[in-house]
């Protein structure tokens, strides 16, 4: 494949201000323009996304609307099958179209990612200190006593009590809020500059999940790493995330710091997915129900919100709304956000 | 009027083999009471393994409590399998979280919907015919969707289907399992908002198990909150979730991310709940109870009134 470092990063100053952090001379990932199709068909049409170093970023939307598709296509992980085009900048490296031999070293490395099922992505036969060790040799170069101690500091810093007995426990012995605490011990092991994690408390009991988002903060916080957080449940980002970025059939529809996101949301699929969750205090209103499910193949004409948007007017079926900025980090394609001003 | 009640319901399972010396049980469910109103939601909440499902197959009588009684419109179900049991059972449904496969993937919407109506005999062909479609309406399953295949429809879909399934022999009680569990934000909502209208509609009382504080606080009228196969506070839904009393409500409570404010009342709990076949003796809870004391761990605490509206069972409730 080719190598595609040579593209200046000059276009990058063409980026639409969209899914952008109001100061961000110094991401830790720029992606921009990015695409995906399976078979002909696109599921991402076009994403741009920064996420600042240090910072928080949620992602969140309805199944299917390309939130895994879009991380997994910047670490190469999608089947062969893909057609990805656009660029997802780590430093002077275009990671779109990469060499293998680049894409090696930075995933597990530089970017890191955990996902819902840690049972599945560890290796059942494997000891778990062993497993993190592991990562220690590829990631860092770490071996004997130096990657011993390192995969305790790793276990203890992840929460796991009791670090020097449960690096010989199996993943079958431990429960599924201990195994995603390897996951990201085993993700920290190469001290990424990103983590990405997908649904990552999905499949765990309510208590256990609060103990993983406020692990994953800490980390973020105590480390300088940037944390994206992929969700479909808007308050588990909003917990822990600084800016969320909504999206909706393969495109970020909304973006903008969360405190901003949730007081004042400006796109209809925001609102209502704010509507959907159940409120935890205050009286019992009904629900937001979205009528319908995203579409599947084809997308329809104009807003591809507009068959189940509540707010959609005549235009809304014809043209596509474009970014508009509506103040500093705050971005929303919708052409009735944007007439409203 | 009160449509179930279970009474002192307890059930225990052996674990491991019995070769080796006596047989050891674990007690998914110890000492369980609780009421199901006509017309009302009662909501069972806690953590994986707590005992909800086990509870819930009790109080339809797919399960028998090995003591406790589940009364059933103020008499006794009936033995399992027997005759009066199986015209019993048409008045309480269950509404299971749907995984695929959970549908007879051969059977289409419509036949799936027929089916329980053909087992309970009611009617005839023609009037079956009639309530499969009532049922698609009542559900909101389009006439574009009625001959599809399980495969063929989203996760939403197909809990509308297993919903229908349940209601078609007209129930006076749901038990709904998990009913959304799986499912995203948005459907949860068509499905919570179609079970509040049907309960409405047609006076259902339900229960409805899920390890989802916010969905349970937002259907039920009372809630149950178990922990290790015990109520450990039970009572008016509201008081139960604006002023938890017992320390692992509060920590439940506490999990909750609110929106806005995130987890700001989050209260630090350690470790998980521990498996049902190593229950601490005492109080179960004292092994993560930020407020254990020694009487946490050699005393089991009663479920006791604390006011009119609700029960605890925490040995230092009144001492904070
Ligand atoms: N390997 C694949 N082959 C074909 N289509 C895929 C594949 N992976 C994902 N898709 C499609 O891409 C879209 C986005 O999927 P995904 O990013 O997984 O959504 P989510 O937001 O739930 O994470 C969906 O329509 C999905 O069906
Ligand atoms: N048929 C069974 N045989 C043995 N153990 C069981 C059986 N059903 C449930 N259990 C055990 O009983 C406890 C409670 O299970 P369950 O009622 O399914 O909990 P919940 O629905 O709250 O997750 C768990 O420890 C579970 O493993
Ligand atoms: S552009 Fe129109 S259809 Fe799309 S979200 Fe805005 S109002 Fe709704
Ligand atoms: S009885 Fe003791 S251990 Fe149990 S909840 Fe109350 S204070 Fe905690
Ligand atoms: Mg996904
Ligand atoms: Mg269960």
């Amino acid at each position: 494949m080719l190598n595609k470092s040579y593209k200046n990063s000059a276009s990058l100053a063409l980026l639409p201000a969209h899914g952008v952090p109001p100061s961000c001379a110094n991401p830790a990932i720029k992606i921009a323009d990015l695409t995906v199709a399976f078979g002909g068909v696109p599921v991402l049409h076009g994403v741009d996304l920064i996420v600042g170093k240090g910072e928080a970023v949620g992602v969140v939307g309805e199944s299917g609307c390309g939130k895994s598709v879009t991380w997994r296509a910047v670490l190469d992980l999608l089947p062969r099958s893909a057609e990805v085009s656009g660029e997802a900048w780590l430093g002077d490296f275009d990671l779109v179209g990469a060499r293998s031999s680049v894409l090696d070293r930075v995933r597990g490395g530089r970017i890191a990612m955990i996902f819902q099922d840690p049972a599945g992505a560890l290796n059942p036969v494997h000891r778990i200190g062993a497993q993190i060790a592991e990562a220690l040799r590829l990631h860092r170069g770490l071996t004997g006593p130096a990657a011993r101690a390192e995969t305790r500091r790793l276990l203890d810093q992840v929460g796991i009590a009791d670090a020097a007995s449960r690096v010989n426990a199996y993943p079958h012995e431990l429960s599924g809020g201990q195994n995603q605490r390897v996951m990201i011990a085993i993700a920290l092991a190469g001290r990424p500059e990103l983590l990405v994690a997908d649904e990552p408390t999905t499949a765990l009991d309510a208590t256990v999940q609060a103990q993983i988002l406020l692990l994953l903060k800490k980390i973020q916080q105590d480390t300088g790493m940037a944390l994206v957080m992929i969700s479909h449940d808007l308050a588990a980002v909003a917990a822990i995330c600084d800016r969320v970025c909504v999206m909706y059939a393969g495109r970020i529809v909304e973006a903008g710091s969360t405190h901003t996101l949730l007081t004042a949301p400006e796109h209809p699929y925001t609102r209502d997915l704010i509507g959907a969750i159940p409120p935890s205090c205050g009286p019992r209103i009904r629900l937001t129900a979205i009528a319908g499910a995203p579409p599947q193949r084809h997308l329809p004409p104009g807003c591809a919100y507009s068959p189940r948007c509540r707010d959609a007017v005549a235009a809304c079926a014809v043209a596509r709304p474009q970014a508009r900025q509506v103040s500093a980090g705050h971005s929303v394609h919708c052409l009735k956000a944007a007439a409203e001003r | 009027m009160t449509l179930l009640r279970l009474e002192s319901v307890s059930r225990r399972f052996p674990v491991g083999s019995s070769i080796l010396g006596s047989r050891k049980y674990l007690a998914a469910v110890d000492g369980v009471s609780l009421n199901v109103e006509a017309g009302q939601t009662t909501g069972i909440v806690g953590e994986s393994g707590c005992g909800k499902s086990t509870t819930g197959r009790i109080a339809l009588g797919l399960d028998s409590p090995d003591s406790g009684r589940v009364l059933f419109q103020g008499s006794l179900l009936p033995r399992i399998g027997s005759k009066e049991w199986r015209s019993q059972r048409r008045q309480m449904q269950l509404v299971f979280q749907d995984t695929l496969g959970a549908l007879d993937r051969r059977m289409t919407v419509d036949a799936l919907i027929a089916e329980p109506l053909e087992i309970h005999a009611v009617g005839d062909a023609a009037s079956r015919r009639q309530r499969v479609w009532e049922l698609l309406q009542a559900v909101g399953l389009g006439d574009d969707q009625h001959m599809l295949y399980p495969h063929q429809l989203s996760g939403g879909q197909r809990q509308r289907v297993v919903l229908a399934r349940a209601l078609a022999p007209k129930p006076s009680l749901l038990v709904c399992d998990e009913p959304v569990s799986a499912l995203d934000v948005s459907v949860q909502a068509q499905i919570i908002n179609l079970l509040v209208d049907l309960q409405r509609e047609l006076g259902l009382g339900i229960l409805f198990i899920s390890h989802d504080l916010r969905i349970v606080r937002h259907v039920s009228d009372r809630i149950v909150v178990m922990y290790l196969g015990r109520v450990v506070e039970q009572g008016r839904a509201d008081v139960i979730i604006d002023h938890p009393a017992h320390p692992y409500t509060q920590a439940l409570v506490s999990a909750m991310p609110r929106l806005p404010g995130g987890f700001d009342q989050y209260v630090p709990l350690s470790g998980e709940p521990p498996s049902a076949t190593d229950r601490p003796s005492g109080c179960p809870f004292n092994s993560r109870c930020p407020v254990a004391q020694d009487i946490c761990r050699q005393s089991l605490p009663e479920l006791l009134p604390l006011d009119s509206k609700r029960e605890v069972a925490c040995h230092r409730v009144r001492d904070r």
